[in-house]
């Protein structure tokens, strides 16, 4: 399964990506924030999944989940949002933009395990 | 007749201003200390202006510096996520190389059982088999060795998680740099009001990473406690979401 990591900061993509290596997910390619993320999903039908961030420069986490569901292309692909926001109305906000699943920063390899778990056995 | 009321009249008017006169007597030294508070306090004000505008001139540098700040902790962190890739690398080489001897020796255990049964009736080739045994503590010393690489490994994939902290201080310095940002603005402002816009020009601005890009109440909290929270808030909404599906078909 080929994820794609969407975050601005290097640090996170890397630890990311590594947790991903460490749970057996060996595909992955990563973009610094929504729009390039946007050009990658439209260049690259492989991905099947979707891990952002929410604070990013051009385009958010938050509007990147809302142009993915609103392309009928890739309005199915299952997206894992992993930010450091963890107020009540900022998850709402996520959930009713229908992300699958919310992981609040710093994370666990246990919790990041969970959430894409229960994602893909929900999908 | 006529005359005495013009003369009462003067008198009146002159009374007037007589007492126009003595008011003056008294208020003149009010006037006189104001003067003299005004003499001290313009030279204060010019001071305070001063002082506003070379701590606006010298934000710029504050907010040059926290940028910097986080440049260099994610090039380190960078570099220690390298160091920490590279020594992962490593321990899973020599983890392949340890597995690949325990293959073989795995083999050679096969191969002894098997030499065991030709020399079946000869005591003596029996008996240096034991021997050459009795030395074998190869499988133990790998089955430690391969704990001890997993145990390092583990320990490298837990410096990575906990560089997570460099994300988390990033958005918090981003954070202050905006805050910084907006006092500048309000300083900037007020120079412009005292100096009619001539001190302006002089400053410098630097640019900050916009709203939306950081989250101000970043928070490295590692007890797991917020994404408890998180999970119930959650739950909670896919139930109201349920209710609200079920409520819609009863409708």
């Amino acid at each position: 399964m080929k994820f794609l990591i969407v975050d601005d900061s290097v640090t996170m993509r890397r630890i990311v990506a590594n947790s991903l290596k460490n749970l057996g997910y060996t595909d992955f390619v990563e973009a610094a924030d929504g729009q390039q993320a946007l050009d990658v999903l439209a260049s690259d039908a492989d991905i099947k999944f979707v891990i952002t961030d929410w604070n990013m420069p051009e385009v958010s986490g938050l509007e990147l989940v809302k142009a993915i569901r609103g392309d009928s292309k890739l309005a199915g692909l299952p997206i894992l949002m992993v930010t450091t926001r963890g107020i009540k109305e900022d998850i709402i906000e996520a959930l009713n933009a229908k992300v699958n699943n919310y992981v609040v920063k710093p994370f666990t390899p246990q919790i990041l395990k969970e959430k894409i778990d229960q994602i893909l056995e929900a999908v | 007749m006529k005359r005495v009321e013009n003369m009462t009249q003067l008198f009146d008017k002159l009374n007037d201003l007589k007492s126009v006169f003595s008011y003056g007597q008294k208020i003149i030294p009010i006037i006189q200390s104001l003067i003299d508070f005004m003499k001290e306090t313009v030279p204060l004000l010019e001071t305070i202006n001063k002082s506003i505008a070379e701590s606006t001139s010298k934000i710029p540098r504050a907010q040059d510096q926290i940028n910097n700040i986080t440049n260099a902790t994610e090039m380190a962190t960078t570099e220690i996520l390298d160091i920490v890739d590279i020594i992962s690398d490593d321990i899973q080489k020599v983890e392949n190389t340890v597995k690949a001897i325990d293959e073989k020796e795995k083999n050679r255990a096969g191969i002894r059982i098997k030499l065991r049964t030709y020399l079946q009736g000869n005591t003596e080739a029996l008996a240096l088999l034991d021997e050459y045994e009795k030395g074998d503590f190869i499988s133990e010393t790998i089955n430690d060795l391969l704990e001890s690489f997993q145990k390092i490994k583990n320990d490298a994939y837990n410096i990575t998680l906990s560089l997570q902290v460099q994300d988390v201080t990033a958005q918090q310095l981003a954070a202050v740099n905006h805050l910084i940002d907006s006092v500048q603005g309000k300083l900037a402002s007020l120079i412009n009001d005292l100096t009619d816009g001539e001190s302006q020009k002089d400053i410098e601005k630097v640019i900050t990473p916009a709203i939306g890009t950081f989250d101000p109440n970043a928070n490295y909290e590692t007890s797991g406690q917020r994404q408890i929270e998180t999970d119930s808030i959650i739950q909670e909404s896919k139930s109201k979401q349920s209710q609200d599906d079920i409520d819609k078909l009863f409708a």
